[in-house]
């Protein structure tokens, strides 16, 4: 098969299927014909609303980490914690698996995405491509399935049901920041338009 | 559509999802330089590897206690399955069901789930492709989920740190969830779910000798 004819091709990642590369225009979503499994889609305006997403994320970043985020009172006594506090009484009481866990996965991969997703949408934006944001772009890939913010945040709600009716429960900042850092991380991932970004950097590295 | 990339030659990358031609088994996508071959290699092994793995560490994350609660100074250790019973005893259904598919459901279901997948990758079965592919959706998106117990007990260990009155301590059963619950992520990473479709086709091929027959039943 000749060179020119496989850059208008496809392959399914899910069923290895051979398909002509569907030509779509913004907002467009492409499917599998064969096994129905999402190909890419073309995002409206995917640039710029990922560098306002990421630089929200990032913003929220140190609130969200270091205000506290629920709070408990009984007899007198008051205690809260923020995410940073999660992990110290973690490592404090030994145990190091969550507390590498819960640091890896809510704290340090975010930060490498959302910092990752603003550099390369900066990059584009103002021409200014390099054989790294190969590098970048594909640690990119690889930390979408360890994000765990929502699943943090879920802990979270749990958590607040379950010490309702231990004490009284206060809310604190670190929540609020919390909810808007998980909404940019999340639309991050919307915003941001792989495929294309695959392209125009293969188009400038050539 | 039995027009597979396999077949023509070409691979797709992993990473970048740009077809390649495949001069060698292994070698490196010519937009995004990873490394990569057509077909995940040992992908089956790897799998089966991780899940035994996870299913292993799922034994002591169930036998061991994952946080003690201590009030008065008067401690008080509890399972996942303790943990839920208590709920149901104080009538907080919501959660002891939420905690109780996020824990314990869906960790087993994720285990049965990617057997099953390794199973139809190498023999025919009654599920069709499309509930395989759904089902391997399923897994791939359920993982991180289970994640949640372990923040819970993080949150719990770290708000309720009254003193004498009341605190919760971390024990070592949640150690053991979070390596399953990586263990099993890990496994889902490695299963290439186009073995799935190789084997439906290789199947076909064995027992359909009409063409026009196979096309039909491909769909």
């Amino acid at each position: 098969m000749s060179h020119s004819s496989i850059n208008n091709m496809l392959a399914c990642h899910q069923c290895d299927s051979l398909l002509p590369m569907p030509l779509l225009s913004e907002g467009q979503k492409a499917y599998c014909g064969c096994c129905g499994a999402a190909l890419f889609s073309k995002k409206i305006d995917a640039i710029n609303r990922t560098i306002a997403v990421a630089t929200a994320g990032l913003l929220l970043l140190l609130p969200a980490i270091l205000l506290p985020i629920i709070g408990i009172g009984a007899a007198g006594i008051y205690n809260d914690a923020s995410l940073v506090d999660c992990i110290t009484v973690l490592i404090d009481t030994r145990n190091y698996i969550i507390a590498f866990a819960v640091f890896m996965f809510t704290i340090a991969i975010p930060t490498v995405r959302l910092f990752t997703a603003l550099y390369i949408s900066l990059s584009i934006k103002f021409n200014r491509t390099k054989p790294s944001l190969l590098v970048f772009f594909r640690s990119y890939h690889l930390l979408d399935t360890w994000t765990m913010i929502h699943v943090f945040f879920m802990g979270v709600i749990v958590s607040m049901y379950k010490l309702s009716s231990l004490a009284d429960m206060t809310i604190d900042g670190g929540l609020f920041s919390l909810v808007l850092l998980l909404l940019c991380s999340t639309l991050v991932s919307v915003t941001m338009d792989q495929h294309s970004v695959w392209h125009k950097l293969e188009q400038a590295l050539e | 559509m039995s027009n597979k990339a396999l077949a023509s030659g070409l691979g797709n990358c992993p990473q970048c999802r740009k077809l390649n031609v495949m001069y060698t088994e292994k070698q490196a996508c010519s937009r995004c330089k990873t490394v990569f071959c057509a077909r995940k290699p040992n992908s089956i092994e790897y799998t089966l590897a991780w899940t035994i793995a996870a299913l292993v560490m799922f034994i002591p994350a169930n036998i061991y206690p994952m946080m003690v609660f201590y009030s008065l100074g008067k401690p008080d250790a509890s399972t996942i399955l303790e943990g839920i019973a208590i709920f149901i005893q104080m009538g907080m259904f919501p959660v002891a069901i939420i905690i109780f598919i996020a824990s314990f459901v869906v960790p087993l279901g994720k285990i049965i789930g990617l057997f099953t997948l390794m199973y139809n990758a190498k023999k025919p079965t009654k599920l069709t492709l499309k509930q395989q592919g759904k089902l391997y959706h399923l897994v791939e998106f359920l993982g991180p989920w289970s994640m949640l117990d372990v923040f819970v007990v993080a949150v719990m260990a770290a708000v309720v740190n009254l003193g004498f009155i009341t605190s919760i301590e971390v024990a070592s059963g949640i150690s053991y969830f979070a390596l399953m619950v990586v263990f099993t992520i890990f496994a889902a990473e490695s299963f290439d779910p186009r073995l799935l479709w190789d084997n439906h086709q290789k199947q076909h091929h064995n027992t359909v000798t009409s063409d026009r027959k196979y096309k039909n039943t491909d769909d």
